[in-house]
């Protein structure tokens, strides 16, 4: 089954989930997820911030190590993918990861609209 | 006979006999396995602190229910985590599974509150050997294989364990299971041993290779108990043993980079646990009464909110078939509960405020800070990060969002809701409110979670983490998922060790059916020769003359006379 326009959600916490997947929302969420951590960069100036080290006393520290941080991670985990990605069955039969899961203990049934 | 005489290990192991004998279809089965959680937790609940059950084995002492603070949140929380764990296979009309459950969950409770390392060593095997069935209950091939590697380890794990408890009694005369210094053979071997269930650092692969091969109820109640316990042992024999804090900060870095690029999402999970059991490693490493509470601390919460992930990502196993990032996307449409409870434990794990991550692990890291581990420090901050990357966002995200696969399987069945929606509110609970989580703690705490500086700081790690993943994905950079595996140090057993004694087994053979042919050629020139010079045909024979015997026996004759003329 694909993806119907006139699907309707099948109740409001889906209609909830369905307002992220809109189209154009995930621009909108992104420009107010930007605009939020600017307001958290400035809240750093309102209050006297103390910590175990110096450096935690820098405004708006744990965003910029934070950012980059995730950033550097994403970075090396794609080269690193490079390196030691291998076909699904290339342990063969020996692992779970290139068979089914075995239909009997699930229960594998559609929504019905 | 009063309960309290009864350790607390053998209510599960008679709840797994009273299934035998209940009949396989019906809610009885089941029910028992939601009574005896009830039943043992109520036990651990109102038992005094104290040692209460003594026996003796082959002139040892044995401490059956050593009950303390430590010992006991630990019992509170694996006594829940099986009832959850319960509930959410209530489906489940396999006995294999019903009875490895109650098993596995006794020994593991079992072993907590071991007063001795031997009594440890039994429940410690006991839950290798109950845990397996688990996974071996997919009845596939592959689950076979992965099941036998998985024993082999957890039961290497346990024969070290008994070795070092071996030489420690040598050593000491002692078999009590306190705290130890690392120094003698005996005491490294404990460690180790203790540090194969904890998945250290390269002794950690089984974990990733075994728990996404169990079922999909197996998983989740693989997930509490023996790396959980593994802590607890740690937290017990070896509180403030610096090294630890070191194994734990890898512990925490490594398996970030796997997850990200893991399409399996149980895999991805199994990283993430990994991960989480660092951030407890590193608080035993600390040692001080803080690192210590927040060791047990996360323990706890990351026992619920690990639970309800693997109950979600369980929940679409069990609609859908698989549970490949590269497969899923977009089942929020017809699977919101179960989108809102992975939401729930995502944020958990992401120590959002408000979520139970953010009480517990704030403690560890604070006391890493109060030490003044600023390396450390720094690489468990940045740690935080790479667990809102694979658990924060990419499970919920890639599961429920994303790209929509066009599967629209039926909500999870109502008694996996209720498991989720417990488990979450838990989660929440403990968030909002940890006091009464605190004050089960081991030591006294003076902790607030909740200053404006910490509440900024966290959220602004979050939220700025966030928005690198928002640019990343729209610059396309985001690596997408795709269908394959990874290495991990699994393949030197997997595949370089057994290539190279296919290769040796070449090579050998080889060079050996060089040498004997070698050595028989040779030979054969040899027969061939004497044969050619000395054979019926040959020169020497043409020229022997017939009466030759007749001399050499009159030589003998004559040298026999000499010989016993001169004696």
């Amino acid at each position: 089954m694909s993806d119907q326009p006139d699907e309707k959600p099948i109740n409001a916490l889906a209609a909830l989930f369905g307002l992220v997947d809109r189209p154009g929302a995930a621009t909108r969420i992104f420009y107010a997820l930007a605009a939020l951590c600017a307001f958290l960069f400035l809240l750093d100036f309102t209050y006297k911030k103390y910590g175990y080290f110096e450096f935690e006393a820098l405004p708006g520290i744990y965003g910029i190590y934070g950012f980059v941080m995730f950033t550097v991670l994403i970075l090396v985990a794609k080269a690193l993918r490079v390196l030691i990605k291998r076909h699904e069955d290339y342990y063969g039969e020996k692992s779970i990861d290139a068979e089914e899961y075995p239909r009997d203990q699930l229960e594998r049934i559609e929504h019905e609209y | 006979m009063s309960i309290e005489l009864i350790p607390t290990a053998f209510l599960f192991f008679a709840g797994a006999a009273l299934l035998t004998v209940l009949p396989k279809d019906g809610p009885l089965r089941p029910l028992v396995l939601l009574f005896v959680p009830i039943l043992a937790g109520l036990q651990i609940w109102f038992l005094p602190e104290g040692n209460h059950i003594q026996a003796s084995l082959l002139g040892l002492d044995l401490e059956l229910n050593r009950v303390d603070k430590l010992s006991r949140v630990f019992g509170l929380i694996f006594s829940l985590a099986a009832f959850l764990g319960g509930l959410y296979a209530w489906h489940v009309r396999d006995s294999v599974q019903q009875i490895a459950s109650l098993f596995y969950a006794g020994s593991a409770i079992g072993a907590v509150f071991a007063g001795d390392l031997v009594t440890l060593f039994f429940y410690w095997e006991g839950t290798a050997i109950a845990s397996v069935f688990l996974i071996w209950a997919r009845r596939t091939i592959g689950a076979y294989y992965t099941g036998m590697r998985y024993l082999i380890i957890q039961i290497g794990s346990g024969v070290i364990l008994i070795a070092g408890v071996v030489l420690l009694y040598r050593e000491t005369g002692s078999i009590a299971f306190e705290k130890m210094t690392l120094g003698s053979l005996a005491t490294w071997l404990i460690l180790l041993s203790f540090g194969i269930k904890a998945a250290f650092p390269l002794l950690h692969n089984w974990l990733q290779d075994g728990y996404p091969a169990a079922t999909v109820t197996g998983t989740v109640i693989l997930s509490t108990f023996t790396t959980k316990l593994a802590i607890y042992a740690l937290a017990r024999g070896f509180p403030g043993t610096e090294i630890l804090i070191y194994v734990g900060t890898i512990m925490t870095l490594f398996p970030i980079f796997f997850a990200e690029i893991e399409n399996d999402l149980r895999r991805v999970l199994a990283y993430s646990l990994n991960n989480q059991l660092g951030f407890m490693v590193v608080g035993i490493g600390i040692g001080s009464e803080m690192a210590l509470n927040g060791t047990v601390a996360h323990a706890f919460a990351h026992i619920l909110y690990k639970g309800l992930l693997f109950m979600s990502v369980g929940a679409v196993l069990f609609r859908t078939g698989t549970s490949k990032a590269s497969e899923l996307g977009g089942l929020y449409r017809t699977m919101p509960k179960t989108a809102l409870f992975c939401i729930i434990g995502a944020a958990s794990i992401s120590s959002f405020p408000l979520f139970s991550g953010f009480v517990t692990k704030s403690l560890v890291l604070d006391a890493a800070g109060k030490e003044q581990y600023v390396v450390i420090w720094a690489a468990l901050v940045f740690a935080s990060a790479g667990v809102l990357s694979h658990s924060g966002i990419k499970i919920p995200y890639f599961t429920f969002f994303a790209h929509d696969s066009g599967k629209r399987p039926a909500e999870a069945p109502p008694h996996m809701l209720w498991a989720m929606g417990i488990t979450a509110s838990l989660c929440i609970a403990i968030g909002v409110y940890p006091d009464p989580l605190y004050a089960l703690l081991p030591y006294e705490v003076e902790y607030r979670p909740y200053t404006i500086n910490h509440v900024v700081a966290q959220l602004q790690l979050l939220f700025f983490a966030l928005l690198a993943f928002g640019v990343l994905m729209r610059t396309g950079i985001h690596p997408p998922e795709i269908r394959a595996v990874n290495l991990d140090t699994d393949v030197v057993y997997r595949k370089f060790t057994p290539s190279v004694i296919v290769l040796s087994m070449r090579g050998l053979n080889v060079i050996w059916s060089a040498l004997a042919n070698r050595v028989q050629l040779r030979l054969s020139q040899i027969i061939k020769n004497l044969y050619d010079s000395h054979g019926p045909e040959g020169r020497i024979a043409q020229v022997w003359p017939t009466g030759s015997m007749v001399l050499w026996i009159a030589l003998l004759l004559g040298v026999t006379l000499i010989v016993s003329f001169v004696t």
